[in-house]
């Protein structure tokens, strides 16, 4: 563990030195190397840096607006403003918070490698759940606070106008109390699904389910960005009391900062009270979960694997089944399939990347779909343009993003060292199907992800015979985009060695952004062009099902020719600074 | 036959095998013995193919591995070391995986794997994932892939780690069994009991190069030295005794 993540010395007792390790094991993912982790200690620091830079930037921005709300005659307008950022300014670190937890929760209990480690040390179980929950709440502690310090600017920003209605150090002891209350609610939630989880499972079933509920409330976290960051607009619906805000955990916290600033309205009693019950409860389930463990480690985390068919099909030695269906894959396409479908499901850090990541790329798309006022229904009038625009490009970005975050999930390494029995076995006759089983999960994922996307979006703006070829349209591009994903990729997923940092970031960042760019705005124009005529659909799509059938054949026939890599390699040429 | 010539493996200016040759004969196992660095993972690396040697060839009944090494490979199981093993797939998965990278035809490989585990007392276990595996029973998947395409040479690496008395002997008589039916077994291992109960011969290497070879059913005999002492000597190890009272010591002092 790099020493930037130590924390100082405490102490050369037990305990400091206890508290150290488990703050260190935060960040201990399992495929990082030294110099791995050296990096991320340094993005790590950038990123705190970065957050304090933006919100600092930001103030800029609220100083604009409020400056010009409180010019304006009536309050109910810098009102409603308020309303909004304090929605935007409980939330944004709520959610930050609770995707933090997420990320490191594999270290939120004790487990069953703390017990096997430091187990046998002269060490009371009392001091290792003690120093445990000290680390835990240290490193929460510093994010919490670095989130308020950037925030805080903002926060002053919407305190100071001439119609404010209460005093600015009021208002920044109250949003304190009442986001800090959040940050926890938002962590004790997280630990609370995942403590559970720890408990009524046992451990084989554990490692499947708390892989899928991590990735999807990790996905499911990315996806709300974009809505946190629409909250400053909710400000109205705030004000008009709106039932549907009883279901957005900021919304109970501004309620419970304004209770702290002496409002007697129910609606804010209401909410801070749903606030302040809800904290209660998960506290209550997490400190439950604590006690258990605490009482019966041994028997809760050491007991024998259950022998039971939940997670495995109830068949789990063939196919047999399906058969008649894949007559035609050959053996190993059929062992790579399996292979990569099971690392899928029950690795956290690959399902991780993969969910996170593509999680992005679906809050992009509904970020500017929400942006348009693009609606889950079909328009009661032909939309505009813009909307038309926009409708084609979300599913796009969706795949575009999904390609990326499949490539970087599978080339992740698993068991290295168990790569072996690949590299035994290759054979240039077995690595063409072996291969074909890896762009068969690419197409899937990459492919099936946004079409699914389009379907939901498409039929909403276009007639549906239009929608069909779009969404036809939509498969197409990204049978010939799943091309690109693969381009130079000569791996079993997950068999080979993964090296962190190659080439340095701008060089990534850039042209991916042109690729991004570029690929988007070529789609949505032969889709747009597609739609005018039905001729040019027909001509657009034998177009693009002759050149994916093409670029398909052209790289297995490539794969067939080329060794496997098991291990990273550096790029051969050296990178040119051109200074 | 399996016959190893000239075998030589350089890592830069490091000389890891320097021309060995032995050779592995029908119906016998042949024990690979020799201290820690000497060059036995070396050797067996390359035997199954996972290096290339820098000189020296390998033949596998007289067809030299280069002119196939496919087919060559498709002859070999092999046991590792370590039990290095994708711990997140089920025993089954992993034999499945095992036995379709190495194209056998599905139905035979599925009654194949459920018997095998049946036979190596994994069954119950078989929905589990390898990773709450013991070290003994992870030993035991590894030998039931190296066996699952009933290969004519097994080369093994230390297989007899971790695994309880039972499966020791169990191992022990399915190995005799094996070579019994005109095979061959490369037996890598630091176990002079085992090579003296198992193998017919016996290859000492030290430093990369072979230092002895020996029939091991003479040394039996009275008048010959045992195995240990043959290998005390020719690999060079000197008395043990002042550097065990040296470490005693710094455990001692305060």
């Amino acid at each position: 563990m790099p020493s930037l993540l130590r924390l100082p010395r405490l102490s050369q007792s037990p305990r400091g030195r206890l508290t150290s390790h488990f703050f260190a094991s935060l960040f201990d993912f399992g495929v990082l190397t030294p110099a791995g982790s050296d990096a991320l200690t340094h993005w790590l620091l950038g990123a705190v840096g970065g957050l304090i830079a933006i919100g600092l930037g930001a103030t800029r921005v609220y100083a604009g607006k409020y400056a010009a709300l409180s010019g304006s005659h009536s309050p109910e307008p810098y009102r409603i403003a308020v309303l909004g950022d304090d929605l935007f300014l409980v939330g944004l670190p709520m959610l930050l918070v609770g995707l933090l937890t997420v990320l490191i929760n594999q270290a939120l209990f004790p487990d069953e490698r703390d017990f096997r480690i430091l187990g046998p040390l002269p060490i009371r179980r009392p001091l290792i759940f003690a120093t445990k929950l000290t680390a835990l709440f240290s490193f929460i502690g510093v994010v919490v606070a670095v989130l308020h310090i950037a925030l805080s600017p903002l926060m002053l920003m919407t305190s100071i106008g001439r119609h404010s209605e209460h005093g600015v150090i009021d208002r920044l002891g109250a949003w304190l109390i009442a986001s800090v209350t959040g940050c926890i609610f938002a962590v004790l939630v997280v630990a609370a699904m995942t403590g559970v989880v720890t408990l009524v499972l046992s451990r084989t079933r554990l490692h499947a389910l708390t892989a899928i509920s991590r990735s999807l409330l990790l996905a499911g976290l990315v996806v709300c960005l974009p809505f946190v960051f629409r909250l400053p607009n909710a400000g109205a619906s705030m004000a008009g009391q709106a039932p549907w805000l009883i279901v957005v955990p900021p919304a109970w916290f501004v309620g419970l900062e304004h209770v702290l600033l002496d409002t007697s309205e129910n609606w804010a009693l209401r909410l801070a009270a749903v606030a302040l019950a809800a904290t209660a409860i998960s506290a209550a389930i997490v400190a439950g979960v604590y006690v258990l463990l605490f009482q019966r480690f041994e028997h809760l985390l050491l007991r024998p694997p259950s022998a039971s068919p939940f997670e495995f099909p109830r068949n789990p030695i063939g196919s047999s089944r399906r058969k008649d269906s894949s007559a035609s894959e050959s053996q190993a396409c059929r062992g790579v399939s399996r292979f990569i479908s099971a690392t899928l499901r029950r690795s956290q850090l690959h399902q991780g990347v993969l969910l996170g990541l593509s999680a992005c790329g679906v809050a992009l798309a509904l970020n500017r779909l929400v942006g348009v006022n693009w609606t889950f229904s079909p328009p009661a009038v032909q939309p505009d343009s813009f909307l038309l625009y926009i409708s084609f490009w979300a599913p796009f970005a969706v795949m575009f993003v999904a390609g990326i975050s499949m490539r970087a999930a599978i080339a992740l390494p698993m068991n290295h060292r168990a790569n072996w029995i690949f590299q035994l076995t290759e054979a240039d006759a077995t690595r063409g199907g072996e291969m074909r089983a890896v762009d068969r999960v690419v197409t899937l994922y990459t492919v099936g992800l946004p079409v699914a996307f389009a379907l939901a979006v498409l039929w909403t703006v276009l007639p549906p015979t239009k929608a069909v070829i779009a969404v036809t349209l939509v498969a197409l591009i990204g049978r010939v985009f799943v091309h690109g994903v693969l381009i130079d990729w000569r791996r079993i997923p997950f068999t080979c060695s993964y090296m962190p940092g190659k080439r340095m970031l701008v060089f990534t960042l850039v042209p991916g952004f042109a690729a991004f760019v570029l690929f988007i705005s070529f789609s949505v124009l032969l889709v747009h062009t597609a739609l005018k005529r039905p001729v040019y659909a027909l001509i657009i799509a034998t177009g693009l099902a002759a050149l994916s059938l093409l670029l398909r054949r052209s790289r297995i026939a490539e794969w067939q020719q080329t060794p496997l890599m098991f291990d990273d390699e550096l790029p051969d040429q050296p990178l040119q600074l051109g200074l | 036959m399996l016959e190893a010539r000239g075998l030589t493996k350089r890592y830069g200016g490091f000389l890891a095998l320097d021309r060995v040759d032995f050779q592995v004969r029908r119906g016998e196992i042949l024990g690979y013995l020799g201290p820690n660095g000497s060059g036995k993972s070396t050797t067996v690396n390359a035997v199954v193919g996972l290096i290339d040697p820098s000189a020296g060839s390998l033949s596998l009944d007289g067809k030299p591995m280069l002119d196939d090494p496919v087919e060559y490979k498709r002859r070999i199981g092999y046991v590792p070391e370590e039990p290095h093993l994708y711990t997140h797939l089920t025993a089954t998965e992993y034999l499945m995986l095992v036995g379709r990278l190495r194209e056998l035809p599905e139905q035979s490989l599925a009654s194949r794997v459920a018997e095998l585990l049946r036979l190596l007392l994994l069954w119950d276990s078989r929905y589990s994932t390898m990773a709450s595996y013991s070290k003994g029973m992870r030993q035991r998947v590894l030998l039931a892939g190296a066996l699952l395409h009933n290969p004519d040479l097994l080369v093994l690496d230390e297989p007899f780690s971790g695994l309880d008395v039972t499966a020791g002997l169990l191992f022990r008589t399915l190995l005799r069994l094996y070579v019994a039916d005109n095979r061959m077994v490369l037996f890598s291992t630091h176990r002079f009991d085992m090579v003296e109960q198992l193998c017919s011969r016996v290859v000492i290497l030290s430093a990369g190069r072979i230092v002895a070879e020996h029939d091991v059913s003479s040394l039996g005999d009275r008048q010959s030295p045992s195995l240990e002492e043959i290998f005390v000597r020719v690999t060079r190890q000197s008395d043990f005794t002042p550097l065990a009272r040296q470490i005693l010591e710094v455990v001692q002092s305060s």
